[in-house]
């Protein structure tokens, strides 16, 4: 019996009506009467200096009614790294120079789209061609072409994460690896692409209904790059179709639609086309891996020492976090003893790399998992034992990095363990592959140098009992709506239906850091918690008044049931109790207000997830070919307060995550990516989906709300890192760049055959 | 020069006329409102604009709409019967089977038109009839799962 | 975006043919649609004048009598798939429109257009060309055949000339003692071939020997190709494992693969070798059924 009313209930989603009957407007519904259509110039040349933009032609098209360039802008570059200057690099609109194919030079405002495009057409731009590079192990040398001034050898970031005495430690291991592996590129793919609709008013105020990981990111980004306040801009994030991590910075949309209705006081709509949005925005970082690992012979692990060099491509975006992470997670989810990480991004000209779901960590997670199941075959030792031998425990402490409180690895390996055992024989050419993962709820470093709560929310409750909660955070899919709604209820101890969510506009909501790094439930969550426990105070008073009890009984709000907990038959309705409240007050609304931003947490987050992944694969060694055919996750995220919400997490973050192990890519040549479709961008679908199973794990987590934690990200680590190792168990070859593709699998096989014909 | 239009869209005749270049998508979500069908790309490939036409499920981006003169149209705002919402948009509510939610009108007309054809499908027919929509949020089996369920008979329909 | 056109819905096949004629190669003829649009949506291709033939019910049809299967240009692949007749007699048919894209596409696409576009990696024509099949084309001066295996000319080019409509396809009865398979490789089942085999086998009478095959490659060449000198190591001869193996090897030498950025030419010269050696073994079967 479940000591909560609405927390770990299967419930409908809030926005679900909306979105089945097609109802829910997302920005790329959106019109407004007066609107213009925009569309944006880009530059063909991966590296060159821009000396003439000639937009004559282009301003005598009839229905041509704006076009900006860099020229029209304040010249100030962004970035998301507010707190290091020199990582704000990007003026979005190029002044001077473009350094990747897809940078934008110019962009038009048009009565339609026809329009639009054929002024981009006349839009004559004279470039002078600069030397490009494409790879990082190419830029960070001295023979590179400088892509940004002033940053020699193109390193645009360094990361160091050290404990212990990793050199001193070799002596002591039986056993020494050192392994190089290559994590690819990989592009979000949301079902919406990116887009925004601004309207710059002729009261100098802005409003922008943009599709958004974080509303207030845009409003402060935007605010910075025009150079007007804030609190005159209003950003509203109506329904969002997808993010994945590539929709909380400013985009081209968004600045270049501002800008446009800056000039032309109408609003402006960019909608981005899916080939722009492969090309022309970021995607998650390509890392060349450089690992070495010692252990004893009995699998304790004693030093790891980790290299990356990472592909920035031509901005910092959220690259220095991906960076940082990597290095981080690459000590998950194990205890490592010596430890040292060093990390480099290095510009090239190509697409910027950024967030995308695991934000570093599925390319630590694939590297370290594969590289400890060969240490384990090394070592004669079962794969699940040495994973338990050095797994994390609770209230491990990552020396001068992090404090883990709940932990459930242990209990996810064990139920790994029995889901292979039940699996039994395994028929010829299968292979079961596992891997383990740690992610973190939401980050603490703060590089974006706000100094609001990192979450806030305001509830107010109506006469007639109803709750209005306003927050700023982001519903992208991920549910954040609903689970908020959930704890706003179980909190306030009504019904999920008496709650309305109003999220993510930045005009009526308090500012709240955004959906990325999987913060939303448990840094938002404790703000929404907080704010309903103060209204509930307020409602208590009144409560406790009115019903005369014994000071020292306690009273409670169950189920719209005001009532003393040790006799909860007497009692009184929330709804009365709210009028009275509100009517005792000088007829003052009751608001409840709460804010969280972790403190004295470490360096990285104030919880982590654990969880473990086993992956069925059956190869077709003729032909190198592997289906996908089980992924059964034992996971842990604390108390699970939207069940349905995480399944559905778990789910998708495997087509994800699976699909970044198998298939998805974007090859390059020169700098132009060669498969900016979706026709040609390979991803799974329904018939090449695995079975799921998911095994859930019990476990709270003291700094979450409910004791609840992650569960969006985590999910997306370990899949490519447990394909690997099922098809080495399957067909005994080892692929160690991503994706592992049927033709690797091949050669890989056609390889060992010939090895072994030699013998 | 534009071409009449004549065709019923979930119930309501229409007349219009359209410049013959205008896709099916862009005639019903720009000149009839309908933005419940959504498009994710440029080539055909994701299936978020798929409606029913004719009883069959199409891809809306990869047809003249002048084609369809004369044709019988259904989208998404055409499943519920006012407040009653059918049941494979009841499944989709109670398994979870979306979560952004911009593939969803596009998954049900592929549903509700494979169940139209074949209302016992196995599994793997259920796979194959949304193998042409994108979902890149749930990971398919929860909307296999919602089929499953209707096609168990979970979801009588009330007369 | 699609770039204007005039635009033409003929509504009888002589009314389309006059407008082909007259228009020649400033023209488009648009069926379902579903690899055309796609170019038109690109701006890949920007008629002046479009002919919409979609309209024309009498060339959708599935005929079947002791010749053969005659299908008209128009069927739509779905048709094909659910058709009881074609289930019956020519299965590999039903088989192949079964993987061929998605519901959404086989609903509206046809055959026709399928065929005309002249794509290499499409799953018609390899199969078409195991079957032996034949085409008509038609225009104003009249008509003509032209066997399937000789339509493709290259690269997303055909025979077809530009005031010519293809008006039917002619599936032969298969001989007794014939099998017919299909199969294509890709990473991603719905997608298009990155190699794909047809191949058809009959067998003599009595002693089994393999009378006459084809083996029909797609995806391996500019065009989709018969590989003739593999047929010519398995004609005449008892069909063994080890003979369709030789075969396999002799179709990937034959074959003119390009490397893309889905696999390298030598990886699908070595999935030639395996798809030659399976579909032939399953030919076989249906060979030895019949």
């Amino acid at each position: 019996m479940s000591k909560y009313s609405v927390i770990g209930t299967r419930v409908h989603r809030v926005d679900g009506p909306e979105k089945v009957t097609g109802s829910a407007k997302y920005t790329f519904d959106l019109t407004l009467p007066n609107m213009l259509y925009g569309k944006i110039l880009r530059s063909p040349h991966p590296h060159a200096k821009i000396l003439n933009i000639d937009t004559s032609k282009a301003e005598k098209l009839i229905g041509l009614k704006a076009i900006v360039t860099g020229k029209d802008t304040i010249g100030k570059k962004q970035g998301i790294w507010r707190r290091f200057p020199e990582l704000c690099d990007e003026e979005i609109l190029c002044r001077t120079k473009v350094r990747y194919i897809g940078d934008p030079v110019a962009a038009v405002a048009a009565i339609d789209e026809a329009t639009a495009e054929e002024a981009l057409d006349l839009i004559e731009v004279e470039y002078e061609l600069l030397p490009a590079v494409f790879n990082p192990l190419e830029a960070i040398t001295e023979e590179a072409p400088q892509i940004h001034e002033g940053v020699e050898l193109n390193l645009n970031v360094n990361r160091h994460i050290e404990w212990g005495n990793v050199d001193d430690a070799w002596k002591d291991c039986d056993h020494v690896r050192e392994d190089q592996f290559v994590c690819s590129s990989q592009a979000h793919m949301c079902m919406e692409t990116h887009c925004a609709l601004a309207s710059f008013d002729y009261n100098n105020k802005l409003t922008v209904w943009t599709s958004t990981q974080s509303a207030y990111y845009i409003q402060a980004l935007l605010a910075d790059m025009l150079g007007i306040r804030e609190g005159d801009i209003r950003v509203i994030n109506p329904y969002t179709g997808g993010g994945f991590g590539s929709k909380f910075e400013l985009d081209s949309a968004q600045f270049c639609a501002a800008l446009l209705s800056q000039k032309i006081r109408r609003p402006v709509k960019i909608v981005l086309s899916r080939e722009e949005e492969f090309t022309a925005t970021k995607r998650r970082t390509p890392m060349y891996y450089f690992l070495k690992l010692g252990a004893k012979k009995d699998g304790t692990l004693l030093a790891k020492e980790v290299r990356v060099i990472t592909e920035g491509g031509a901005y910092t975006g959220m690259g220095a976090t991906a960076l940082y992470l990597t290095g981080f997670f690459s000590s998950f989810p194990y205890k490592y003893p010596n430890y040292r990480y060093d990390g480099y991004r290095v510009y090239t000209n190509t697409e910027p790399t950024s967030a995308m779901r695991g934000f570093g960590a599925p390319q630590s997670t694939f590297v370290g998992e594969s590289q400890l199941d060969m240490m384990a075959e090394e070592l004669g030792i079962d794969p699940i034992e040495i994973r338990r031998k050095n797994g994390m425990t609770p209230n491990y402490v990552v020396p001068g990095q992090a404090f883990i409180q709940s932990c459930g690895l242990h209990e996810c390996l064990d139920k790994i363990e029995e889901h292979i055992k039940q699996r039994g024989k395994l028929p010829p050419n299968h292979g079961i592959g596992i891997a383990s993962y740690g992610f973190m709820s939401g980050g603490i470093f703060n590089w974006f140098d706000t100094s609001y709560a990192f979450s806030s929310a305001i509830i107010r409750i109506n006469i007639d009992g109803k709750v209005d909660l306003f927050t700023g955070a982001n519903e992208i899919g991920q549910g954040s709506n609903t689970t908020l709604s959930m704890i706003c209820a179980e909190e306030l101890g009504v019904k999920l239906d008496d709650i309305r969510i109003h999220s993510a506009d930045t005009g009526i909501c308090p500012a709240d850091l955004g959906a990325w790094g999987s913060r939303e439930t448990l840094m938002n969550g404790n703000a929404v918690k907080m704010a309903a426990a103060d209204a509930k105070r307020q409602i208590m008073e009144f409560a406790a008044a009115k019903l005369g009890g014994n000071i020292t009984y306690d009273m409670d709000i169950k189920d719209r049931w005001i009532h003393f907990v040790d006799r909860p038959e007497r009692g009184i309705s929330y709804f009365d109790v709210v009028k009275e409240a509100i009517r005792g007050k000088d007829g003052e609304v009751i608001i409840g207000r709460g804010h969280y931003t972790p403190h004295r947490k470490g360096m990285i987050s104030p919880a982590y997830s654990f969880g473990v992944q086993a992956a069925e694969v059956a190869v077709d060694p003729e032909t190198g070919k592997y289906k996908l055919v089980n992924v059964t996750t034992a996971h842990e995220s604390g108390t699970v307060i939207n069940p349905v919400g995480i399944e559905g997490q778990l789910e998708g973050a495997i087509m994800m995550a699976g699909g970044y192990g198998y298939c998805e890519d974007q090859p390059m040549d020169e700098g132009k990516i060669l498969n900016p479709s979706i026709a040609d961008y390979k991803l799974i679908r329904s018939l090449d989906m695995p079975e799921t199973k998911i095994l859930e794990i019990d476990t709270y987590e003291p700094e979450g709300p409910f004791g609840a934690k992650e569960a969006g990200e985590g999910l997306t680590n370990p899949t490519a890192g447990a394909i690997a190792n099922a098809v080495y168990k399957a067909v005994g070859v080892r692929i160690n760049t991503l994706p592992i593709t049927p033709e690797k699998v091949f050669s890989a096989l056609r390889e060992k055959e010939a090895k072994k014909k030699k013998k | 020069m534009k071409k009449e239009l004549k065709l019923t869209v979930n119930g309501q005749p229409y007349e219009l006329y359209v410049d013959p270049k205008t896709l099916l998508v862009e005639a019903l979500r720009n000149l009839l409102g309908l933005t419940g069908t959504k498009r994710g790309c440029n080539c055909s490939s994701c299936g978020a604009c798929t409606v029913i036409l004719n009883g069959m499920a199409v891809k809306s981006c990869s047809i003249l709409a002048v084609q369809t003169n004369g044709a019988e149209v259904l989208t998404v705002e055409g499943l519920a019967n006012g407040a009653e919402l059918s049941p494979l948009q009841k499944a989709f509510l109670d398994h979870g089977s979306f979560q952004c939610g911009f593939c969803t009108p596009g998954m049900l007309m592929a549903t509700t038109a494979l169940l139209a054809e074949n209302p016992k499908p196995t599994k793997e027919q259920i796979k194959e009839g949304i193998d042409g929509n994108i979902c890149r949020c749930t990971g398919y089996n929860s909307i296999i799962r919602a089929v499953t369920a209707v096609v168990k008979g979970e979801y009588k329909e009330e007369k | 975006m699609i770039k204007d056109f005039k635009y033409f819905a003929p509504k009888t096949l002589k009314e389309a043919l006059t407008l082909l004629d007259k228009y020649q190669d400033e023209c488009k003829v648009i069926a379902g649609g579903q690899s055309l649009l796609v170019l038109m949506k690109q701006g890949l291709v920007a008629p002046e004048y479009l002919i919409d033939i979609k309209g024309l019910t009498e060339l959708n049809y599935i005929k079947s009598d002791a010749k053969g299967l005659r299908i008209g240009a128009l069927t739509t692949h779905r048709a094909i798939e659910k058709s009881a007749v074609i289930k019956r007699k020519c299965s590999v048919l039903a088989e192949m429109e079964q993987r061929l894209a998605s519901i959404q596409t086989r609903n509206w696409g046809t055959i026709g257009g399928n065929i005309c576009h002249g794509e290499p990696a499409g799953d018609p024509v390899p199969v078409l060309i195991a079957l032996n099949a034949t085409l008509s084309l038609a225009s104003v001066k009249g008509k003509r055949n032209m066997a399937v295996e000789d339509f493709s000319l290259d690269y997303f080019e055909t025979a077809l000339e530009h005031n010519e409509l293809l008006t039917e396809i002619q599936v032969p009865a298969a001989p007794p003692h014939t099998g017919t398979a299909y199969t294509k490789f890709n990473v991603i089942e719905s997608d298009l071939a990155t190699v794909g085999v047809a191949v058809s086998i009959t067998l003599r009478s009595g002693d089994g020997v393999c009378q006459d095959v084809r083996i029909a490659l797609g995806a391996s060449a500019p065009t989709p190709m018969r590989a003739k000198q593999a047929e010519a190591v398995v004609k005449g001869k008892k069909i063994t494992d080890n003979l369709l193996k030789e075969a396999g090897e002799i179709a990937s030498t034959e074959a003119e693969p390009i490397s893309d950025i889905y696999a390298s030419a030598e990886y699908r010269r070595e999935l030639m070798k395996v798809l030659v050696s399976r579909v032939g073994k399953e030919a076989l079967a249906r060979a030895k059924q019949a």
